[in-house]
């Protein structure tokens, strides 16, 4: 449990990362999840609960944390002043590696993150998705037991998304425990083995993106209208013939978009095909598919994952630049 | 990617959570080296913060000096130079809160803090390169000093003292300008928040008139200045006891005293502040 002045941020944050798995915390902006990795790597002590990391209490062995863990914030936390070579030598050095060990493994960073040709550059000169190459490479120097990733990808163009996504790909298989934290579904659905939503400082659904997909059930009848006047329209026609409360079905009139959960699968598009037909609403794309966890999380909380939770505070600027 | 893995004869939780001695001095050390290739990557910033005091020396030992009587037997130009050193490097020492606020902006101090390092290490280590820079700015100061005409009336060891007090307050002025940075956060405003409290206290000191000489309301002030302490101390061991008791009318003696009095408070305050903020974040 945390609490900052009155406002309870945390409360009901229960969860278990297997060894080895790479478990994502999907959440809105606000809805706890830098704070709990803060927590995590006692940055941030807890007002309430237990939380323990590689087998120990944050609170009473907070320095046996620290030496299992590596951190990847949301913002690249990397030395301007300093050569890449030179950070990521500094923070091994500091993780207890003997000097020696910090440059070979150091070397091999540079080399995993396509950063050799820049590795004796001083990193103000670097762009975002270098930084936030570096900065993971800064928290796998020192070989950590625990990785914890606070959106590493946010901000990042989408080239640098997909490199991004390609080396926490690559060390997920190879075995490392990993926290990550996303506001984004793909992240999740595309890196986490095990999805733990959360929502307004608790967790309120966790399992594998195919469970959390399930709980939804059925299908998602997936309508693009093409006159976007007629969403309410196609909304009423679709809500009779599949019987559904119109609260289920989630429109976006600035889209024209018209989804609408259904079970009686592929005969759903002619029962769909019919209505339109009869409500006079003219398709322009019609579809069925299995919802995305973005439908998951509108079922559950009843807005988009992206959108930030209403009664959250302001968040404090942490930091005064944003340099990716 | 065999880098993942951990290295061979890789130590145990237990032994990389372990702060013996030798591994906190090591990252001490680390810390301050960091700071000063920090420092020698902008030499400008040592360049332009060493410049500054040049204009003031050549402001006040030719300008004021022209007007300047401090009393017979010493020169208005050897008066004033201690204290615009021990000025100069209180000024510089204020660098320190800019550059914590600048790695607590960038994140570098969250990293540090979640680093199974001594939580006192990026503070001491601070402090260390700081002194380092202090020491050089004060020997390119003192240099610059005796090129324009500057002497020391009392033997080489005394000199070396006087440079060693104005090293000395800077370091315990780190300490408070480290407290403000982690407090203040922004860069941009722990530059006149640290400045705010200072300059006031460096006019209001023995440093450019004896306080005896002061205005009546200012004495009383200047008289339990840590900075009038500094000064004192400092001009003690370059011109004599003799000359300082001529003009201030306090020994080298008990100047040096009540220096290290108010310097162990300085330090042990401020620090104590400082290094409570860091823990906390």
């Amino acid at each position: 449990m945390k609490r900052f002045g009155g406002f309870e941020a945390l409360h009901g944050i229960d969860f278990v990362v297997p060894e080895g798995r790479l478990v994502g915390l999907l959440g809105p902006n606000g809805a706890g999840k830098t704070t709990t990795i803060r927590i995590l790597s006692t940055l941030l002590a807890p007002d309430g609960g237990r939380a323990r990391v590689a087998g120990y209490d944050v609170v009473t062995h907070p320095q046996h944390v620290r030496a299992a863990i590596g951190l990847t914030g949301q913002f690249a936390a990397v030395d301007e002043d300093l050569t890449g070579r030179e950070n990521l030598i500094l923070i091994g050095r500091l993780g207890r590696l003997r000097r020696s060990v910090a440059e070979d493994r150091g070397a091999e960073l540079l080399e995993l993150f396509e950063l050799t040709d820049a590795a004796d550059r001083v990193v103000r000169g670097y762009s975002g998705g270098m930084r936030r190459r570096l900065d993971l490479g800064l928290s796998l120097i020192a070989a950590p037991d625990v990785l914890f990733l606070d959106e590493p990808t946010t901000g990042l163009d989408p080239r640098s998304r997909l490199r991004l996504w390609e080396v926490i790909t690559g060390l997920r298989d190879g075995g490392k425990t990993i926290v990550l934290t996303t506001q984004y579904m793909e992240e999740a659905d595309q890196l986490a083995e095990l999805i733990s939503v959360i929502d307004a400082g608790r967790i309120i659904a966790e399992g594998t993106a195919d469970q959390l997909k399930t709980k939804v059930g059925g299908d998602m009848l997936d309508l693009q209208v093409l006159d976007r006047a007629l969403v309410p329209a196609a909304a009423a026609a679709l809500a009779r013939a599949f019987g559904v409360a119109p609260g289920e079905i989630i429109t976006d009139a600035e889209l024209g978009t018209v989804l609408v959960p259904v079970d009686a699968g592929a005969a759903a598009l002619v029962d769909a095909v019919r209505a339109l037909d009869a409500a006079e609403v003219e398709a322009a794309d019609l579809g069925l598919r299995r919802p995305s966890l973005d439908d998951v999380f509108l079922t559950l909380t009843g807005h988009h994952a992206e959108e930030p939770r209403p009664d959250a505070p302001e968040p404090k600027l942490r930091r005064g630049r944003r340099r990716d | 990617m065999a880098v993942v893995a951990a290295p061979a004869g890789r130590l145990s939780i237990e032994d990389r959570a372990a702060l013996g001695p030798p591994r906190v001095v090591a990252d001490i050390l680390l810390v301050a080296r960091r700071n000063l290739l920090k420092v020698r990557r902008s030499p400008g910033l040592i360049v332009f913060s060493t410049i500054q005091p040049l204009m003031q020396l050549v402001l006040f030992v030719f300008v004021f000096g022209a007007i300047a009587h401090v009393g017979p037997g010493i020169s208005y130009k050897d008066f004033v130079v201690p204290a615009v050193l021990v000025q100069a490097l209180a000024f510089s020492a204020m660098g320190s809160g800019v550059g914590i606020a600048y790695d607590l902006q960038s994140g570098m101090i969250d990293r540090f803090r979640s680093l199974p390092i001594a939580r006192s290490a990026f503070l001491v280590g601070r402090t260390l390169s700081d002194s380092v820079r202090l020491g050089i700015q004060s020997l390119l100061l003192v240099a610059a000093a005796l090129l324009i005409g500057f002497r020391f009336h009392n033997g080489l060891p005394s000199a070396v003292g006087m440079v060693v007090v104005i090293v000395m307050f800077g370091m315990s002025l780190t300490a408070f300008s480290a407290w403000v940075g982690l407090a203040v956060k922004d860069p941009e405003t722990v530059q006149p928040a640290v400045f705010i409290p200072v300059l006031p206290l460096v006019f209001t000191s023995s440093a450019f008139a004896p306080v005896s000489r002061l205005p009546g309301w200012m004495q009383p002030i200047a008289k339990v200045n840590p900075v009038t302490f500094a000064i004192d101390t400092a001009r003690g061991f370059a011109l004599g006891d003799e000359t300082l008791y001529r003009v201030s009318h306090v020994h080298l003696s008990t100047a040096l005293t009540q220096f290290l009095v108010s310097w162990v408070l300085i330090v042990g305050i401020f620090t104590a502040l400082a290094v409570h903020r860091y823990r906390v974040g």
